[in-house]
């Protein structure tokens, strides 16, 4: 599982946010147990998903994680900066592959705030080791 | 076909529709191994317990493109993937999901032209409320109208 731990974070007031504000970074969990565990409960289990040497024969360089889960890591750091967060829609984008066994660092930041319809909106990101983000994204939540 | 032509032809109706029953142990390993901690997303003795707000992204239709599409799946890759989340999915939930394609266009850069495919699917449960909306982006790459 990912790093993220919400039991002692408070919840946060539309007035607390800051615009520009980062969201407190994670390290998410793409271990091959727990993609396995994913991809079990997504009932998704490919074999590029869950096993390495079956992706490389597929052409790929280790098994990969699905974008799903990189997408629900990705709401998982909102919840765990603001837990009383309402997502009200998540749009991301897998511009390349994140690989299973690797780092990957989820962070984001706080790029809107409208007073009118308290809707803040959020910029998203998974960083590999290499420093590249294969997936991007932005949220829209209520508090 | 060129992608407006595509479009006029494949986009407006339901191609596709599923059912499928949602279970607690789904709900609660998807939502763990994301890295949720919230109570209300991995207990499912909690009062609201629920799905997180993407888990529905996990259920595809029984096909990816309308009949007689005219683009193999295999030239595909996933380009994204974006939900609208209007009500909370419950343990017990009979889902129902329609798909449509709800657009094509294409873009031409420096590797040439590519054809993009937004696979619409609604989701409502078994009292019809409208659960939400994801949209899946397929690209096919050198697409030669």
């Amino acid at each position: 599982m990912s790093k993220a731990n919400t039991s002692n974070i408070k919840n946060k007031t539309f007035e607390e946010v800051e615009f520009g504000e980062d969201l407190p970074s994670i390290d998410a969990d793409i271990s091959l147990s727990n993609v396995t565990r994913f991809a079990k409960a997504a009932e998704m289990m490919a074999p590029r998903f869950i096993d390495h040497n079956e992706a490389r024969k597929a052409g790929l360089p280790s098994a990969i994680v699905p974008g799903i889960m990189s997408q629900g890591i990705l709401v998982s750091l909102i919840h765990a900066w603001a837990p009383n967060a309402e997502v009200l829609n998540v749009d991301t984008i897998f511009r390349a592959l994140v690989l299973v066994d690797s780092k990957a660092t989820a962070s984001g930041v706080v790029t809107d705030i409208d007073n009118d319809t308290k809707i803040i909106e959020i910029d998203l990101m998974i960083k590999n080791d290499k420093g590249e983000t294969p997936v991007v994204g932005t949220a829209k939540i209520r508090l | 076909m060129t992608a407006a032509e595509l479009k006029a032809e494949f986009t407006g109706y339901i191609f596709d529709e599923i059912d499928l029953d949602i279970e607690s142990d789904s709900l609660v390993g998807f939502a763990t191994a994301v890295g949720e901690t919230l109570p209300k997303f991995i207990d499912p003795a909690h009062s609201d317990f629920q799905g997180v707000p993407n888990y529905l992204t996990r259920i595809h239709g029984s096909r990816a493109l309308p009949k007689d599409f005219p683009v193999e799946m295999a030239r595909c890759f996933d380009a994204g993937k974006s939900i609208e989340f209007h009500a909370a999915v419950r343990p017990g939930d009979k889902i129902q999901g329609k798909s449509e394609i709800a657009d094509i266009f294409e873009k031409t850069g420096r590797s040439g032209t590519m054809l993009f495919i937004v696979h619409r699917m609604n989701f409502y449960n078994q009292d019809e409320k409208h659960l939400a909306t994801v949209d899946w982006r397929l690209v096919q790459r050198e697409f030669d109208a």
